[in-house]
């Protein structure tokens, strides 16, 4: 079949477009960017409470009493959801569509009411319009307009405006034709015909095709958050993002309450614009009888003057209310080794799971870390780890029962090994079902079952184990139904069954404190069909134990044993839920060290490897590349270490062939690991057969960078008092990143900047579009970006200079090791994990190999040393 | 316009996807007349009206208003001309729904852009005389059908316009009440003396209303005359149909069936007495009428007496007799087509006239 090569022309299309017309798309973008501007500054105005009392007087005029009240509460709540300042951006956002789409559907759909050769042309085109999926104009909305509210208005604007155009058409054309005539045959011109005769009639269509607009616009606004539109939309998605229901639903909430009252309150305008409508609710009102106050409507003198006065009293305030900053809060910085830092973990709620999740909660907030544990069904566990979100989990069976989720996700995953094993699954009956001992004996005896298993979450990997292979394997899916259902309910029902010695056949694994509790019986596999036995392992986000080279080496060395974790699966059966943590904390003390052991605080080594013998026996295979931070690196650790009496071996490597040869154990450590972003590949392809000994040098990575033809802009702090050049805006990637959170909580306040720019949520390829198409045109622009990146080679660009380290951990020179290097260096480990360069000294180590020549590295190594007195002493103390 | 001009008839411009809704209809109407154009749906006539005030342009023809071409005027020019001297009643009323009884009976003075006050005066006196008063403020669809065609009648008559249309006016409304306006149209063009060209297709109303009709059929006026023109001498079998149903007994006149007096002379009166002179006939006949008698008043007097009615000029003097045999015969046969009418000018230019009011 012939390929048509539609997207090859919309692609060279979109891209003449935005050559030829870029001035168009310049203007328009600063024409809509104007107008919410605008619109949002009134909005955001007046104080949350006083606007609520604007919109509730509002809707008391058009609607009653009631309608008022109810507007005012719904408003309030927007406010204690703590998502008004979005709400307003989105009321922002729809109110600017929804006026642009007016501006261009009503006349057009008055030219398409009066010529057939119009309306013939511009239907297909709206149909076009409406059902191309929305996030299609996305993207070139993205290329012409860039990120921000810009191109979410734009594809709000193309998916509302043809009700607009339709309704007005269709309202027009519906007027009596012998009306249309009568003004004629009195003499009416043709515009007075339109504006005296058709638009009045057609107005009630009309105002509900504006109702449409609004309503079509509110339901773009989550996709428009998607190329950060912001407002309750990007709440939404960072909700989806974060799997984060409790604010997915405060803001659904909100956009429902927005929703309602603009649907509501044009519905009510259309009626009290159109003298016919306001004529016919007059009649249906004296109708009705009941609760007056409820439909008492005030004059609309005396609304506007509530609104007005309201209006005033929000202005005064605002200009003399203070907007008072927020103070930075100071941590205390403890001599502990979490210092505070946010470690999130997750869990499936499984015996195993929850005891070891709340133990490794305990041990890692002794040792200072903030630990926030959640719950999660197992596939958005997996989701949220593979995109960073969470940082660890200790509940995964492997190779077996979870590699649906192993195998999809283990390209941004990190096995930290496993804990606990071996495990197995299988099916248990009570032993008082004395005749069923194995799977076999199932067979036949399904009447006596009910013909049920009594299952556990359908998405667990047991579940589907059982149902696509045991019971086949077996025979006994024609007899057997599993009925799905949780752990929690499975064990309930077990213990039903037991009180009353009932038959019951439940999926089990071992460890679980059910065998403590009943007396069951595991039936046997004889085809084996159940697999190897799982070992539990920890899994980690991807580039989790380079961030956290000390819990990453405790989760690595935690083994468990079967008294350990039955006894603590007990103590916290025992607590009962919600007090995890202390049974947690009971069970510790009546195991005193083993948090000691699990996560050890490192001391100064000896030089003792693994088997007694002295580490300094044999030689330490070194590898370097040659860049100039490696070079400096690897020479003074070998100066270091000769004095320290080990004996080094250099070789030059590329960094492949390295990789490949440290995972053989061929190589015993390189420093110049560009974690984990640089050398990703290489690291999830080994890392299993490495040991990341942290890092000592960094950031290098992340950093806001400017086309180098904005010349008076060379660091964070020169971007201070440029925001109007910048359109305020930091041009950001995917919101809910580490990268991203952290440039706005922390890299924008450290230099003030976080008043003056906005970092606009966006994605890689929406903020490389948003560059190419600044750099096109000269414009001032600062994006965030990382080292190395194609954008640098491909365009002059500045990456402007982080005097206060504010971007923090990014990408950093890890010292990368064999795997059991830290078995048989302890020394050197502890030694190389300790040891960091400042950019001042390796500057100046760099400098002098620079001075000293090629070949001629020790020497210069030297005489840094002799310039730093003290350094090996740092470096290797002994 | 080729194809007719060479004699092909409607149904064969049919055939080519035009339809020529109005062909050949050339009539005058003098000022004061109540013009009535008969036909049936799809004859043409509303077409025709149309083009009487420019709604509709003909396609070849003129139409003359006031000794000015209407169909040479520009658009603007137009527009003038019916804001100001011509208006229109429509079938179904045509009030703006949004606007009330006042407003709407202003709207020709709106457009005009006189002032509101004035504005308001005139359309009050428009709506009283066509008995509204006291509905001013009300709205078109609060009033029953006949009030809103009032409203429709008050609207048209409030710009002073010389001419009125009428476009099937009171066909919309049920028998009664259309009998009751066709009572007021024709009291109210007593007192106004307006030009109004009415557009029926009730010959019964056309008869009523109309000073001359003009019976239309496929485009073309098939008879213009007076109403008893039509009925007696109906130009052909189609407009003889249409008569049948017509009430010729309030349409045709003692005139139009009267016998010479001498017709009785020699006859004798029920009591034996001879008819020798006029005075006899005039001494001994149950009733005396003059020509313009509608025919059904002259049944109670035929009834009561053998002799025949006397029907006499303004002066008095004897023209004819009706006796009860030749009433009877009038309602008894059908009448037969009578040679052709004379005021249509057979011909291949469709040219409409309106004479100078």
């Amino acid at each position: 079949m012939f390929r048509l090569p539609l997207g090859d022309w919309v692609d060279s299309a979109v891209d003449g477009l935005q050559t030829h017309l870029a001035w168009l798309f310049d203007a328009i973008s600063s024409i809509v960017s104007n107008m919410f501007d605008g619109i949002a500054a009134v909005l955001s105005a007046p104080a949350p409470l006083l606007f609520a009392g604007i919109v509730a007087v509002i809707a008391w005029w058009l609607r009653g009493l009631l309608a008022g009240v109810l507007a005012f509460v719904g408003f309030a709540v927007i406010d204690s959801v703590e998502l008004w300042d979005e709400a307003m951006d989105t009321l922002t956002l729809v109110l600017v569509a929804t006026i642009i789409a007016l501006v261009l559907a009503v006349p057009l759909g008055i030219w398409a009411s009066r010529s057939k050769t119009v309306s013939a042309v511009t239907r297909p085109v709206l149909d076009f319009m409406q059902t191309m999926p929305a996030m299609v104009y996305l993207i070139p909305g993205v290329i012409f307009f860039g990120v921000g509210v810009v191109p979410g208005i734009i594809a709000t604007i193309i998916f509302s405006l043809p009700p607009g155009v339709r309704m007005t058409e269709l309202g027009i054309r519906q007027v009596d034709g012998e009306l249309v005539e009568a003004a004629e045959a009195f003499g009416t011109t043709k515009r007075n015909t339109l504006l005296r005769v058709q638009l009045p009639l057609a107005l009630p269509t009309i105002m509900a095709g504006i109702n449409q607009v609004i309503m079509l616009g509110l339901s773009m606004v989550v996709i428009a958050g998607m190329v950060g539109g912001g407002g309750l939309g990007g709440a939404v998605y960072r909700a989806i993002g974060n799997v984060d229901v409790g604010l997915g639903f405060e803001a659904g909430i909100s956009i429902v309450i927005v929703a309602m009252y603009l649907d509501r309150m044009t519905g009510a305008l259309g009626r009290e614009v159109s003298p016919l409508a306001r004529r016919a609710l007059a009649r249906a009102q004296s109708m009705t009888g009941g609760l007056k106050i409820w439909n008492h409507r005030p004059q609309p003198v005396v609304a506007v003057s509530g609104v007005v006065i309201l209006a005033l009293v929000a202005g005064a305030l605002g200009i003399f209310g203070s907007s008072g900053s927020d103070q930075d809060k100071n941590t205390a910085d403890g001599s502990d080794i979490g210092a505070g830092k946010k470690i999130s973990m997750g869990y499936i709620p499984w015996d195993e799971g929850i005891a070891s999740t709340f133990l490794w909660k305990e041990m890692l907030e002794r040792r200072g870390f903030e630990v926030d544990v959640k719950q999660y069904e197992a596939g958005a566990l997996y989701t949220g780890m593979a995109n960073g979100q969470i940082d660890f989990e200790t509940d995964s069976w492997l190779p077996v029962t979870h590699a649906s989720y192993w195998k999809k996700y283990k390209d941004n995953l990190e096995d930290m090994g496993s804990w606990y094993g071996p495990t197995s699954l299988e099916l248990a009956v009570p032993s008082y079902m004395k005749d069923v001992r194995s799977l076999e004996d199932l067979k036949g005896k399904g009447s006596q079952f009910k013909g049920r298993i009594v299952g556990i979450e359908p998405s667990a990997g047991e579940t589907g184990l059982l149902k696509d292979k045991i019971l086949p394997g077996y025979g006994l899916d024609k007899e057997y139904k599993v009925v799905d259902g949780s752990t929690p309910s499975m064990l309930a029902e077990l213990k039903r069954a037991y009180a009353k010695k009932e038959p019951i056949v439940v999926p089990l694994w071992s460890p679980h404190w059910a065998y403590n509790q009943f007396e069951l019986t595991k039936l046997k596999d004889p085809k084996n069909l159940w697999g190897k036995g799982d070992g539990i392992h920890t899994l980690a986000r991807k580039g989790f134990s380079a961030d956290n080279p000390e819990v990453g080496s405790w989760l690595k060395n935690f083994k468990m044993t079967e008294d350990q974790l039955t006894s603590l699966e007990a103590q916290i059966q025992k607590s009962g839920s919600g007090k995890e943590q202390e049974a947690v904390r009971t069970w510790l003390k009546a195991n005193p060290g083993v948090a000691g052991t699990w996560t050890p605080v490192a001391k100064g080594g000896t030089a003792k490897g693994a088997n007694g013998k002295d580490e300094r026996d044999r030689a330490v295979e070194m590898a370097w590349f040659p860049w100039e931070e490696d070079i400096a690196a690897t020479y003074l650790w070998k100066a270091v270490l000769e004095e320290r009496g080990y004996k080094i071996n250099l070789k030059q490597f590329e960094v492949g062939p390295m990789y490949a040869a440290m995972s053989r154990g061929q190589i015993d450590v390189q420093f110049d690991g560009w974690l984990p972003y640089t050398q990703k590949n290489y690291w999830e392809k080994y890392g299993s057969q490495l040991s990341d000994l942290g890092s000592w040098y960094g950031p290098t990575s992340i950093e806001v960078a400017v086309p180098s033809y904005v010349k008076d802009v060379k660091s964070l702090a020169d971007l201070k008092g440029k925001g109007s050049r910048f359109k305020g805006r930091i041009v950001g990637i995917e919101p809910g990143t580490a990268t991203m959170e952290n440039l706005k909580k922390n890299v924008l306040p450290a230099y003030g900047l976080d008043k003056e720019y906005k970092v606009l949520d966006s994605s890689t390829p929406g903020m490389l579009a948003e560059l190419k198409r600044a750099y096109a045109k000269k414009e001032p622009i600062a994006v965030l970006l990382w080292t190395p990146h194609w954008a640098y080679s491909e365009y002059g660009m500045t990456k402007l200079a982080d005097p206060e380290k504010a971007f923090g951990n990014g990408d950093r020179l890890h010292t990368i090791a064999a795997k059991d290097f830290p078995k048989n260096y302890p020394r050197l480990t502890k030694w190389f994990k300790d040891f960091k360069l400042s950019e001042d000294q390796l500057a100046g180590l760099e400098n002098q190999i620079q001075k000293h020549g090629a070949g001629h590295e020790e020497e210069a190594v030297k005489a840094w040393m002799e310039k730093n007195p003290g350094i090996a002493d740092k470096m290797a103390p002994q | 316009m080729q194809k007719l001009e060479g004699g092909a008839d409607r149904d064969e411009l049919r055939a080519d996807g035009t339809t020529a809704a109005v062909i050949d209809a050339s009539f005058t109407v003098e000022p004061g007349q109540i013009f009535v154009v008969m036909g049936l749906s799809g004859s043409g006539k509303s077409t025709l009206l149309r083009m009487l005030n420019g709604l509709l342009e003909p396609t070849a023809g003129r139409v003359l208003f006031d000794g000015q071409d209407l169909t040479a005027l520009s658009p603007a020019e137009l527009r003038h001309v019916r804001s100001s001297k011509i208006s229109m009643v429509f079938q179904h009323f045509a009030l703006f729904p949004h606007r009330s009884v006042l407003e709407n009976a202003g709207y020709g003075l709106e457009v005009q852009g006189v002032p509101r006050a004035e504005r308001e005066k005139r359309a009050a006196e428009a709506l009283e005389l066509t008995g509204l008063a006291g509905w001013e403020k009300s709205w078109p669809d609060e009033l029953s059908g006949g009030m809103q065609q009032r409203v429709g009648l008050a609207r048209a008559l409030a710009t002073d316009a010389d001419l009125l249309l009428m476009d099937e006016s009171f066909s919309a409304l049920d028998p009664l009440i259309r009998r009751d306006m066709q009572d007021q149209l024709l009291e109210l063009q007593k007192r106004l003396k307006k030009t109004i060209v009415f557009i029926t297709h009730d010959l019964n109303e056309a008869m009523r209303l109309g000073d001359r009709i003009a019976v239309m059929r496929d485009g073309r006026i098939v008879q213009l005359g007076t109403a008893e023109d039509i009925l007696v001498t109906p130009a052909n079998d189609y407009v003889a149909s249409f008569t049948q149903d017509v009430d010729r007994t309030r349409v045709l006149t003692a005139g139009a069936i009267m016998a010479e007096p001498h017709t009785v002379m020699g006859t004798s009166t029920d009591d034996g007495k001879e008819l020798r002179t006029a005075a006899d006939v005039l001494a001994a006949a149950p009733a005396t009428v003059t020509e313009s008698t509608p025919i059904i008043e002259l049944f109670t007097p035929c009834s009561q007496s053998g002799v025949a009615v006397a029907v006499t000029d303004d002066a008095g003097k004897l023209i004819g007799v009706v006796p009860r045999a030749r009433l009877l015969a009038v309602l008894g046969e059908p009448m037969t087509p009578a040679e052709a009418p004379k005021d249509i000018r057979t011909g291949t230019t469709a040219t409409k006239k309106v004479a100078s009011v």
